[in-house]
C-alpha cells in the first residue's frame, strides 16, 4: 500500500503568544516563529506507519511518501523527522509564501503530486493548526474526483488497501463506512488509540504503547540514520503545471484579547470550595 | 508550562556556535552523521524526556522497587518507559556501527542524556550503565565474551552493572576481597559480596551481566591484583538460560534516584556462580580506569541537568508567584518573586551554574571525541585535556549543583520544603554525585596528584592555551575588560601555584602539595566555569549584533555574575593551598 502524507508546518501551537500581526493586520508575521509539524498531519503519519508496517514484527510492508508544500526555498526539517519516524520517501514543493498557500493552491498541488505518484491513499490532517480551515483534504477529493472520509477515527483493511472499513465518531454515534481506494482520508486525534488502525497485517490483538503527550511516534536513532540516505525530491510549482492565485482575501487578523486576573492560592479545598461558590459563581 | 528541563537555546547556541560540532562531521568516524542527525536526536530524546519521562517522575519517586521472594520488581510504569528509551537507541548511540551502534558523537550524545537524566533519572541511569558496562566488554572482552554477552547488552535486552563496591571497600578499591577460581571449562567460579549495585536485578530485562571486580586465587594483593569478569544473574546452558548463583542479599534504602533499585549482592553462595574474564588477568582496574572518564563527565551532566530541572522549577514558580511589595514600595498588589532582588540573586546563581555546568560536560566530551577521533596529530593535545577536565567536570556540576538545587528549594520559601513540588526530590537526587563515580576527594586527589603533574604539567599548559584563545576572542568580539581581566588573572594564580605545589610533590612532602587538593580542586572548577562563561558571553555578544535577544542577555549577566563573584575566589582558594593553611590538617581524632 502507497500512502500520501501531506506534511505543512505551523507555528508551534505551544508558543502561540508569539505570534504577531503585521502593521497593517492583513497577515502573521513569521518573524521569531518555531516552525513544527502540524500536529494534525502528524496525526496522520502515525496513522499511515500503523497502516504500513508489521508492528509485531517491526517491519515495514508499504510505502509512505511525505509531501511538503514550503514557503521560499523548501525547508526539509519536518520531512527529514517524518522520514525518521520511518517514512520512505519525500518531496518538496517549494512555492511562494505562507499568505499565498490558501486551501484551494495546496488542494491543487497536492492534487498535481498525486496524479504523478499514483498512491492508494492520501492521508492528511483534518486541518492546520494555524489556520484551522479543513478544507484543504475534501477540496484535494474533489480535484481528484476520489471518495474522502474526513474526521476519519478508526481505520481498517484487509487487502492491502483496496477496500477500507472506515469510523467516524459524531454526536450522535458512531458511523461506520465502507470505501474503495484510491482514497482521501483525514484524521482525528482518536486515530492514536492503540487500537484505532488495522491493516491486516500487524496481528489483531497486537497492542500500541500508549502514546501520551505524543503526536506521532518517537524517531529512533537507526530510523534517524537511514532518514539521511532517503530521498527527497523536489517538485517545483512548473513541475507539477500549478499557478499560485489565491482564492482567499485575507481581511485582517486580530490577536486573542490576553488573559486578565492572576493565579491565588489558597491554603484548603474548603477555601477553594468556598471561593468558586462566592467569589467565581461558578459552582 | 511543563518544565523544558533544559534550555534548548542553550544546547542550541553550545553545538553551534561555541563548540561549532558540525564541525565534527567532516572527521571519517562520524561522516554518516550531519546537523539533521544530531537535531533529529535531540529532538526525540527531548519529547520523551519531556513527556513520558517526566511525567513519571514523581510516581517513581514514591513507590520504590519491592524486594519479594528473592528478587526486585519495579515500578509498574519503569518498564514500559525502558522500553522507549531502549527502542530510541541511547544505549549504543555512541557506539560504532559494527557493534550495533550509530557513532553518535559524545558531544551531542552528552547533551541528549542531560534531557534524559533531568526528565527521570532513574530509568535514563539503567540504559546508561548499561551502556558503560557493555563498553567495558566491548573494549578489553575476547570474541567469546563478547559474542556472549555484548549484542544482547547493547540492544537493551539485558541491563549492564558495575559490580565494584564491596561492603569494607568503596573508595579503596585495592581492598576487596571477592575471589574468582578457575574452572576446568575456562570460566572462573566467583564467590563474594558486593554492595550499592545500582541496577542488579529487576523485572525489565530479561538478564543482568554484572562487571564485577574480584581478586583471582594467587593474584597479587591490593590494586595490582584485580580482574575483571563478566557474570551474569541468568547463564546461557544448553540453548536455555539458568540460575547463575547471583542473590539480592537486600535493597538499601537510600534518599533519592528511588525508582532505580541498589543492591546488596552474593555471588557463589552454592559454589555455582560463573564468571568470564574481561581482559587479561590482574589488569581489572586499569580498564576501568580507562573507561572512567566517560563515567566521570555523564556524572557531571546528569549533575548539570538535575539542577537545570530544578532551576526552571524555581524560576517558573518565581515569575508566576506574588508575594511583598518591591523594595521601598509601601501597600499596593504584590509583585511576583522575581521582583525582589534576593530571588533575582538567587536565579541567576543558579542559572549561571547550570549553564557553566552544561557547556562544561559538552566541552569535554568534544574533547573525548577529538582525542579518540579527531585527526592524529591533535590527538594527544585532546588527551591531555580530557584527562585534566574529567575530574572537574565530574565535581563542580556535583558540588555546585547541590547548592543550585538548594536555591531551588529556597526559592519556592515554605513550599519548597514540601513534597508538594520537586525541588525537594531534586536536591535529594543531586547528592549522590559528589558520592558515586569517585568521591570529591576522590577526584581532588585524581586532578592534583596525577592529571596536573602528569607529563610536566603538559595538560594545564595546553588549558592555558585554551583560555588565552577564548580570551582573545573575547576581545575580539568587543567583550568589556570587566569579562576577561578575572580571569586571566585567576589563570596566572593557578598556574603560579601548581607549579610550588609540584615542586612540593618533587621534594616528597605530600601532604604539603595535596593537603588542600579539594581546595584546588575547588578553584580549578570556578576558573573552567569562567571559561565557559567567557566562550557564552562571547556567542551572545555575537548574537545581539543580530538584534534583541533576551537568551543573549541572560547569558551575558550570567557570565559578569561569574565573573565579580566566583573567579575572584580563585586567588582565596589558592592561598589556602600555597600556604597550607593548617586548621584542620593539625586537628587530631579526639579534637572533633
Amino acid at each position: 500500500m502507497k500512502i500520501l502524507v501531506p506534511i505543512k508546518r505551523v507555528a508551534d501551537p505551544a508558543n502561540a503568544n508569539k505570534v504577531k500581526v503585521d502593521d497593517d493586520a492583513t497577515k502573521v508575521t513569521s518573524e521569531g516563529l518555531e516552525w513544527v509539524m502540524n500536529p494534525f498531519d502528524e496525526w496522520s503519519l502515525e496513522a499511515a506507519l500503523r497502516l504500513t508496517e508489521n508492528a509485531a514484527e517491526k517491519a515495514r510492508v508499504g510505502e509512505i511518501v511525505v509531501v511538503s508544500i514550503t514557503p521560499g526555498e523548501g525547508d526539509t526539517d519536518h520531512i527529514r523527522e517524518a522520514l525518521g519516524k520511518g517514512a520512505e520517501r519525500g518531496i518538496v514543493v517549494p512555492a511562494g509564501t505562507d499568505e499565498q498557500l490558501d486551501a484551494s493552491v495546496v488542494a491543487k498541488i497536492l492534487a498535481a503530486v498525486v496524479k504523478k505518484e499514483e498512491p492508494d491513499v492520501v492521508l492528511m490532517g483534518k486541518q492546520a493548526a494555524d489556520g484551522d480551515s479543513a478544507v484543504a483534504g475534501t477540496k484535494l477529493a474533489e480535484l481528484l474526483e476520489w471518495p474522502v472520509v474526513n474526521y476519519a477515527t478508526n481505520i481498517a483493511t484487509s487487502d492491502e488497501g483496496k477496500t477500507f472499513e472506515v469510523k467516524r465518531e459524531l454526536d450522535i454515534g458512531v458511523q461506520t463506512l465502507k470505501v474503495e481506494g484510491p482514497v482521501v482520508f483525514t484524521s482525528s486525534d482518536r486515530i492514536l488509540r492503540p487500537d484505532s488502525i488495522k491493516n491486516g497485517v500487524t496481528p489483531d490483538d497486537f497492542e500500541y504503547a500508549d502514546l501520551g503527550d505524543l503526536n506521532s511516534r518517537l524517531s529512533n536513532l537507526k530510523n534517524i540514520m537511514a532518514a539521511r540516505k532517503k530521498p527527497i525530491d523536489t517538485m517545483t510549482l512548473d513541475d507539477l503545471g500549478v499557478e499560485l492565485g489565491v482564492g482567499t482575501e485575507y481581511v485582517k487578523f486580530t490577536l486573542p484579547q490576553g488573559r486578565s486576573g492572576s493565579a491565588e492560592f489558597v491554603e484548603t479545598v474548603d477555601e477553594l470550595v468556598q471561593k468558586l461558590q462566592t467569589e467565581a459563581k461558578v459552582l | 508550562m511543563a518544565n523544558p528541563l533544559i534550555d534548548d537555546r542553550l544546547v542550541d547556541l553550545l553545538l553551534r556556535d561555541v563548540l561549532q560540532a558540525e564541525r565534527l562531521t567532516a572527521l571519517p568516524h562520524f561522516a554518516d552523521h550531519g546537523p539533521e542527525t544530531f537535531e533529529l536526536y535531540l529532538s526525540a530524546c527531548r519529547q520523551l524526556a519531556r513527556g513520558a519521562l517526566a511525567s513519571s517522575y514523581r510516581p517513581l519517586d514514591l513507590e520504590p522497587p519491592v524486594f519479594e521472594g528473592g528478587r526486585v520488581r519495579l515500578h509498574p510504569r519503569f518498564g514500559p518507559l525502558f522500553t522507549q528509551l531502549r527502542e530510541l537507541g541511547v544505549i549504543a548511540a555512541t557506539r560504532p556501527e559494527e557493534v550495533g551502534g550509530q557513532q553518535m558523537p559524545l558531544t551531542v550524545s552528552t547533551l541528549a542524556h542531560t534531557y534524559l537524566m533531568a526528565g527521570n533519572l532513574s530509568v535514563a541511569a539503567l540504559a546508561w550503565l548499561t551502556t558503560g558496562a557493555a563498553h567495558l566488554v566491548e573494549a578489553f572482552g575476547d570474541d567469546a565474551v563478547k559474542e556472549r554477552f555484548l549484542a544482547r547488552m547493547y540492544a537493551g535486552e539485558w541491563t549492564g552493572t558495575m559490580a565494584l563496591t564491596e561492603p569494607h571497600a568503596g573508595s579503596s578499591l585495592g581492598d576487596l576481597t571477592t575471589s574468582a577460581t578457575p574452572a576446568p571449562d575456562g570460566t572462573y567460579r566467583i564467590r563474594g559480596a558486593k554492595i550499592f549495585i545500582s541496577g542488579g536485578d529487576h523485572d525489565v530485562a530479561e538478564n543482568v551481566v554484572h562487571l564485577t571486580l574480584a581478586r583471582i586465587e594467587g593474584a597479587p594483593e591490593g590494586t595490582k591484583g584485580i580482574s575483571l569478569f563478566a557474570v551474569p544473574r541468568l547463564r546461557e546452558e544448553g540453548g536455555a538460560l539458568v540460575d547463575n548463583d547471583v542473590h539480592v542479599t537486600g535493597v538499601i534504602h537510600k534518599i533519592g534516584w528511588k525508582a532505580l533499585p541498589s543492591l546488596a549482592l552474593g555471588f557463589g553462595d552454592r559454589g555455582d556462580c560463573h564468571g568470564w574474564l574481561v581482559g587479561a588477568p590482574h589488569q581489572g582496574l586499569r580498564m576501568m580506569f580507562q573507561m572512567m572518564n566517560e563515567a566521570r563527565i555523564s556524572v557531571g551532566a546528569t549533575a548539570a541537568a538535575t539542577a537545570s530541572a530544578a532551576y526552571h522549577e524555581a524560576r517558573a514558580y518565581a515569575l508566576e508567584r506574588r508575594q511583598g511589595r518591591a523594595l521601598g514600595e509601601r501597600g499596593g498588589e504584590p509583585v511576583r518573586l522575581v521582583e525582589h532582588p534576593d530571588v533575582r540573586r538567587m536565579l541567576l546563581r543558579q542559572k549561571a551554574i547550570v549553564d557553566g555546568s552544561l557547556a562544561l560536560a559538552a566541552t569535554t566530551a568534544l574533547h573525548a571525541d577529538l582525542a579518540e577521533h579527531g585527526p592524529e596529530d591533535a590527538r594527544e593535545r585532546h588527551r591531555l585535556l580530557l584527562d585534566l577536565l574529567t575530574p572537574i567536570t565530574k565535581t563542580f556540576p556535583s558540588e555546585a549543583g547541590f547548592e543550585a538545587t538548594a536555591l531551588a528549594v529556597q526559592v519556592l520559601g515554605g513550599y519548597g520544603y514540601t513534597s508538594e513540588y520537586l525541588p525537594e526530590a531534586f536536591l535529594r537526587d543531586q547528592k549522590l554525585n559528589t558520592i558515586h563515580e569517585g568521591t570529591t576527594g576522590i577526584q581532588s586527589l585524581d586532578l592534583l596528584g596525577r592529571k596536573v603533574m602528569a607529563r610536566g604539567g603538559a595538560g594545564l599548559r595546553v588549558l592555558a592555551e585554551e583560555i588565552q584563545r577564548a580570551l582573545a576572542e573575547a576581545e575580539a568580539a568587543g567583550l568589556e575588560e570587566g569579562l576577561r581581566a578575572p580571569l586571566g588573572a585567576a589563570l596566572g594564580q593557578l598556574g603560579a601555584l601548581t607549579a610550588t605545589l609540584g615542586q612540593r610533590g618533587m621534594a616528597g612532602d605530600t601532604l604539603g602539595m595535596l593537603g588542600h587538593s579539594v581546595d584546588y580542586l575547588t578553584a580549578s572548577g570556578l576558573l573552567v566555569i569562567g571559561w565557559q562563561h567567557l566562550r557564552l558571553a562571547t556567542a551572545a555578544t555575537r548574537r545581539l549584533e543580530g538584534g534583541a535577544d533576551a537568551f543573549a542577555e541572560g547569558l551575558l549577566r550570567g557570565a559578569r555574575y561569574w565573573m565579580a563573584t566566583e573567579v575572584p575566589r580563585v586567588a582565596h582558594l589558592c592561598r589556602l593551598c600555597e600556604t597550607g593553611e593548617p586548621s584542620y590538617l593539625e586537628m587530631q581524632p579526639e579534637w572533633f
